[in-house]
């Protein structure tokens, strides 16, 4: 189908640790600037930091002086049908030229027809056809990046009837057939599986550690319609119980790994999210016995076959 | 079974208010019905592109208040969705979507304060260049002053209203005094807005200024420029203007045109 370009050799400036990191929220500039709290690293929406210019870039460049950052970006669509926004991967690779993360990531999903963005992460109907659009998008992303991406599983609210690749599966096969990598949100697949009554462990258990080159924690809101609960995704409160057992679980089998602490509404004081993060490092620490020192070495080196 | 562009179509339109019916066979519903699925999908575009218009428009959203708003963003939303995943640039047509709403109105000035908010969040992200400063024209012998032109600081943005839009402005900003009021009968206002450091600077023209500033902006001549400002106000001194500008760093480079 296509021939993946190994993108993993490309070393790094400021590679990911693995440890546990924090969403860049505007509102926590100034105090992460002038506390400099003990995090490993920093993740930034791309979107956001892709102006001309302005304050919004100089503090970005204040962060990237301190943390290592990790680029997640949240309008690519690789899972439109139709070409790729060109314009938009221009902008995306001027901003990871500036920047240098640890890593770029993008979503399994779709938010893009038509032209239009709808700024809201859709699954994907998980068939031939959107195998082979998806993982065309990845190799040309990665190919214009020139290196290897991550991408991050879903959270989803709905399922299509023509859909009939099971979801792990589907992601594994992008793996292989672009040569990318994994981000693996642990509350997206509990939201998941919530909301579609599938075995989130197994889920987990699929993904090999290899693969793995960070981890997402965040938390979810509860909506009852007609009696029945659905999850949802919105990022605004803490991690919860079930998520922090499933985190525990997929690192007592991978090891310690860049974990991300998630939090886009409802944006609490930053100590709350320095919290949370120090909750994710101490869960590695335990398992692992371990004082934070490997870095996402082993998996940008990993050869993606 | 749709193609893949069949079915983002047809979601897209669902997400923008569109009718969900040819979608049902499509989506498993699994104890819901699959309407309430795709209800979910339209509530997240339409709630999460309009905090994003709230995020830039919000002195807006604070006059006419929440609700009003989300209401009229909502229409805003579905009328005119983003075209980029860049949110920052999303909103351009605003302040010419509130004109024309009769809901709007009651409240005349309020287009005028979108055109401001638009100015100043275009201002805010625009390029980082070094402005023109006085010292730079220092070779420019007095009687060439008429052949110069200016390009302006990227960040240079003009907005003239009938209403006093950067008092409006002032009082509903954060940590402004909530008693302090503002009478329309204060107005026009005549705006450059610009940032060619950190911070976006808003300052206030008379009626010849502003013109002498947006023909300067447009690439006119300083002498095509004083003569135009000439029209609109008598006796008007061009030397205060241009150093008020210069000053302010509204222009990046000059030239002679001969």
């Amino acid at each position: 189908m296509m021939d993946p370009t190994d993108h993993t050799e490309r070393s790094l400036v400021s590679p990911i640790p693995a440890r546990a990191g924090i969403g860049l929220k505007a509102q926590h500039y100034q105090e992460i600037i002038d506390t400099k709290p003990d995090i490993g690293w920093l993740e930034v929406h791309s979107e956001n930091y892709m102006c001309a210019g302005g304050p919004t870039q100089n503090w970005l460049n204040a962060m990237r002086e301190r943390y290592p950052i990790s680029l997640h970006g949240v309008g690519m669509s690789l899972g439109t049908a139709g070409p790729l926004d060109s314009a938009h991967l221009e902008r995306l690779v001027a901003l990871e030229r500036h920047v240098e993360p640890g890593w770029v990531s993008e979503h399994l999903s779709w938010s893009i027809a038509a032209g239009v963005y709808l700024n809201d992460l859709i699954a994907l109907p998980y068939t031939e056809e959107t195998l082979g659009v998806f993982s065309e998008h990845v190799g040309e992303m990665q190919d214009a990046l020139n290196r290897r991406v991550l991408i991050e599983n879903p959270s989803s609210y709905l399922r299509y009837a023509h859909s009939v690749i099971p979801e792990p599966e589907f992601l594994l096969e992008v793996t292989r057939l672009s040569g990318c990598a994994v981000l693996l949100d642990v509350n997206n697949v509990f939201v998941s599986a919530m909301n579609h009554g599938f075995d989130p462990v197994q889920y987990l258990d699929q993904i090999p550690a290899e693969l793995i080159g960070e981890i997402h924690l965040g938390g979810h809101s509860q909506t009852v319609i007609d009696g029945r609960t659905i999850r949802i995704d919105d990022h605004g409160s803490r991690v919860c119980d079930e998520v922090w057992n499933l985190y525990a679980h997929l690192i007592a089998r991978v090891g310690p790994t860049p974990t991300l602490i998630e939090w886009d509404s409802n944006i609490p004081e930053l100590d709350v999210l320095v919290a949370e993060a120090a909750k994710a490092d101490a869960i590695m620490a335990k398992l692992h016995q371990f004082a934070f020192r490997q870095t996402s070495e082993e998996v940008r080196h990993a050869n993606p076959g | 079974m749709p193609t893949l562009a069949e079915l983002q179509a047809a979601m897209c339109d669902v997400s923008l208010g569109g009718d969900a019916a040819l979608l049902v066979p499509v989506i498993i519903g699994d104890g819901f019905a699959p309407e309430q699925r795709l209800n979910i999908h339209r509530n997240n575009t339409t709630i999460l592109l309009s905090d994003a218009l709230g995020a830039t428009y919000s002195v807006v959203q604070k006059l006419v208040g929440e609700d009003f708003f989300n209401a009229v963003a909502r229409l805003f939303v579905r009328a005119q969705p983003p075209r980029s995943p860049c949110l920052f640039e999303y909103g351009a047509g605003f302040a010419d979507f509130l004109a024309t709403l009769p809901a709007a109105q009651d409240l005349p000035y309020l287009a005028d304060v979108a055109r401001l908010e638009w100015c100043w969040n275009e201002a805010f992200h625009a390029p980082d260049v070094v402005p023109l400063t006085s010292a730079d024209l220092a070779d420019v012998a007095p009687d060439c002053y008429g052949n110069l032109v200016f390009t302006p600081h990227p960040s240079l943005r003009l907005l003239a209203s009938p209403f006093p839009v950067k008092e409006i402005w002032d009082i509903n900003q954060c940590g402004a005094d909530p008693q302090a009021s503002v009478s329309l009968d204060e107005g026009p206002q005549s705006l450059v807005m610009l940032r060619p450091r950190g911070s976006v600077e808003m300052i206030e023209l008379s009626p010849g200024g502003f013109v002498l500033s947006e023909h300067l902006a447009r690439g006119a001549t300083l002498e095509q420029a004083f003569v135009a400002a000439s029209d609109v106000e008598t006796q008007f001194d061009p030397a205060s203007t241009l150093a008020v500008l210069i000053g302010a760093g509204a222009f990046h480079r000059h030239a002679l045109k001969s």
